[in-house]
């Protein structure tokens, strides 16, 4: 059981209740009439200060003991959650409607628009030290937090380059190489079922389509864009469109495992027994392969993610996460000073790549000692010197809509659709694309070109 | 409920006893001693059933507008019934209010006939360790809908479970997860859930029988077999009617199962049924929404298991 499958086992647990709830409209709160604007000046307000700030990321309360220890007037008290997506987002937007949220919170890249749609973050861009701490952190991270305009709507933390994990002895069997463009991919797929007809050479999750996202990241297919007051939604691009057909022809070809869901049990049985031979992840999946497939220690490589054209530099990203000052908040100064120290300090990084596993959108950690090593599991290879290349190839333009809850779902429900055969992921794409303008539009948000 | 209800109060005005102040007082307190017993009931009653219901008709009929671009500041605005028009030009809805219709037409009379039989054998002479099978028949509805469905997804589970395994020893591999199959696994876990339940409420009615009735039946010349079917089953039919409509609410509620299974199956959508598809909208904080799509779900409810229990009535079977 890893934490992931833990956590959505609680989330589980945690949303059933919630049914009588969800049966009244889940609706516990009043609208949020009031927009809570950025504040222009950001004075410290001076005095001991308390702060409240809501994480999921295991051992962060190690980092926040010892921010406690250094700032006896500005003291952080933690809530550990459950992850985001598993009902930490909803309860945050009722909290925000409610005028109780948290001071600060971890929000993932992709749901800081949805916050700030939900007027639920403060522009910290003028808080001291800011702005002149965009120079640490990876371009990219830096542009997911500014949100198309000169805002600073929170601070970096962890990010989800993605990479090829795959096993190494099974592609070394078949006389294959790591393929280094989806085309030879592909072509190994083939190869690997040649072999051995159990071997798929990977899942395709159905209830990841943030993994997708990743993917179409990779390719500059772009979900969505936002310039000035004009949202578009491009969800259906030609380069969606690629990627979408691509993987329709492993489903179609029976390459990929269709019954597998992210995060199960069932997948880490077929890792562990080796009938998925790879897995496209981001940085963090290290620990997640490594926790539940122990069977096929040292079997395991990373190489770089495979290209649509040859010789091409790009990587995808998936996840990854933020520290976002909410609105509501009394103290927007101390609270930004605190996000800052989180997640720049060499202290405080390292404790939070040790206990949490995070892979840092700051640029400097990116070298921490633990980051810089081989790693055992994966026959001591560097395998974070691969992740750390993906992280300079990460399309800095890549934009969330303000609705991704209702995107993911979308592209989910198309998803299952094209794993039983009953649709393809291009169809996906079309009805993402025509249920995003109308969630958009739901939120009162026009929608052009 | 009746029981603690009257007999305080009654203890109170008609007891005898006592000296003659406290008797005015009591008498003076009997005013208004009504409130005490209402009260407990009436206020969370009110807090907690109407006023959310209110307050979800209330959002239903709203939508948010915005002013000062994508991210300005935003307020609701009446919109009458156009979110009850969207709920029902919805494909995912329609297709998960179909999809219960099936579950309910062929779960809920295989669950009852499972219930009634198990009831029937446990009411007979002949049955043997009744109150250990009526605890073990109990049993499952005893453990919490989630745990019951994790325990499942397990025995469901293509890589782990040891039925399929065995199954696959013997024959073609089972697909329980698959998309033709997971309704039916669903509608498994529901009948292995609340069978018992259901069970020991047509027991209770069972047992309500007089003696005489069935010594008559007897003496009469009817076997087991005869007496269950001419004699206690017409008897039971309002504790069926009841099961019945419980049943029928419960189908249309249906949430925690496809809720865990979905961690494993890559075979239900956000909208695989009608209260799964309304969380998921308020996931996505659309509450207008999510509020007509749960009003439109209660008021199906309530239409169907009212429907079904005038119809009970008209036949005669209550």
């Amino acid at each position: 059981m890893t934490q992931l499958w833990r956590r959505r086992t609680l989330a589980a647990l945690a949303v059933a209740p919630l049914v009588a709830l969800a049966a009244c409209g889940g609706a516990s709160t009043e609208p949020a009439d009031g927009a809570a604007p950025g504040s222009a000046d950001c004075a410290p307000t001076g005095g001991p200060v308390n702060l409240s700030f809501t994480s999921w990321v295991p051992g962060v309360e190690e980092a926040v003991t010892l921010w406690n220890q250094q700032n006896p007037d500005i003291q952080v008290k933690v809530n550990d959650v459950p992850a985001g997506n598993a009902g930490t987002y909803s309860n945050l937007f009722n909290q925000l409607k409610a005028g109780t949220a948290p001071d600060l919170s971890q929000v993932e890249y992709d749901s800081l628009s949805s916050f700030r749609l939900q007027n639920g973050l403060v522009d910290i861009a003028a808080c001291e030290g800011v702005t002149d701490a965009q120079a640490k952190f990876v371009d990219w991270t830096w542009s997911q937090v500014q949100l198309g305009d000169d805002g600073v709507y929170a601070v970096p933390q962890d990010t989800g380059p993605m990479a090829l994990y795959y096993r190494k002895d099974l592609f070394d069997a078949a006389g294959i190489a790591p393929p280094t463009t989806w085309d030879e991919y592909y072509q190994a797929a083939k190869t690997l079922a040649a072999a051995d007809p159990a071997v798929k050479i990977t899942h395709f999750p159905q209830q990841d389509a943030n993994w997708f996202t990743g993917l179409l990241w990779q390719n500059q297919a772009n979900l969505f864009d936002i310039s000035g007051d004009q949202l578009s939604v491009t969800v259906d691009s030609p380069e969606s469109r690629q990627v979408a057909e691509y993987w329709q022809k492993m489903i179609d070809e029976q390459l990929v495992a269709t019954n597998l869901q992210g995060f199960s049990p069932d997948l880490y049985a077929a890792w562990n027994s080796g009938t998925v031979a790879t897995w496209v992840s981001a940085a963090w999946g290290y620990s997640t392969i490594r926790d539940n497939a122990p069977d096929t220690s040292g079997k395991w490589a990373v190489a770089p993610m495979p290209q649509w054209t040859a010789g091409a530099k790009n990587a995808g990203n998936w996840g990854g996460s933020t520290t976002a000052v909410f609105a509501g908040t009394e103290h927007p100064a101390e609270a930004a000073k605190f996000a800052l120290w989180l997640n720049t300090d060499p202290a405080s990084l390292e404790i939070l790549n040790k206990e949490g596993g995070l892979y840092p959108a700051s640029s400097d950690a990116q070298s921490l000692p633990a980051l810089s090593t081989g790693v055992e599991y994966y026959g001591g290879e560097q395998i974070f010197d691969v992740f750390k290349a993906a992280s300079g190839e990460v399309d800095t333009d890549f934009t969330w809509g303000p609705t991704m809850t209702d995107t993911y779902r979308f592209l989910s429900d198309g998803f299952t659709a094209a794993l039983n055969g009953q649709g393809t992921l291009t169809d996906a794409l079309t009805a993402a694309q025509t249920q995003s303008v109308d969630s958009l539009k739901a939120q009162g948000i026009t929608v052009g070109g | 409920m009746a029981v603690p209800v009257t007999a305080p109060q009654g203890s109170l005005t008609a007891a005898p006893a006592g000296s003659p102040p406290q008797r005015r007082a009591a008498r003076r307190a009997g005013g208004r001693i009504w409130l005490v017993f209402v009260l407990p009931f009436a206020v969370p009653f009110v807090a907690f059933y109407l006023a959310p219901i209110g307050y979800a008709i209330t959002q239903s009929l709203l939508r948010t507008e915005r002013s000062g671009g994508i991210f300005g500041r935003p307020r609701t605005v009446f919109t009458g019934l156009d979110q009850y028009a969207a709920v029902f030009s919805d494909p995912a809805f329609l297709s998960g209010v179909g999809r219960m219709l099936l579950f309910g037409v062929v779960q809920v009379p295989i669950m009852l006939a499972i219930a009634l039989a198990l009831a029937l054998v446990l009411d007979s002479a002949v049955a043997r360790l009744k109150k250990v099978f009526r605890i073990v028949f109990f049993l499952p509805y005893a453990i919490p809908g989630v745990v019951a469905a994790l325990m499942w997804a397990f025995l469901y589970s293509p890589q782990l479970s040891p039925i399929v395994n065995v199954l696959d020893a013997v024959g073609p591999r089972p697909d329980f997860l698959g998309s033709e199959a997971i309704l039916w696994s669903i509608a498994n876990v529901v009948t292995w859930t609340y069978t018992g339940y259901n069970m020991l409420i047509i027991f209770a009615a069972l047992q309500a029988i007089p003696q005489e009735l069935s010594e008559a039946a007897r003496s009469d010349g009817a076997g087991g077999i005869r007496t269950a079917w001419s004699i206690k089953i017409p008897i039971v039919r309002p504790a069926l009617v009841l099961t019945g409509v419980f049943s029928i609410i419960g189908t249309l509620q249906l949430f925690t199962e496809p809720v865990v299974l979905r961690l494993i199956s890559t075979n239900i959508t956000s909208g695989y049924t009608p209260n799964l598809l309304a969380f998921s909208i308020a996931s996505g904080n659309n509450y207008p929404l999510a509020a007509a799509t749960s009003v439109v779900l209660a008021m199906g409810t309530f239409v169907l298991s009212f429907g079904f229990f005038r119809l009970a009535q008209k036949r005669g079977w209550s």
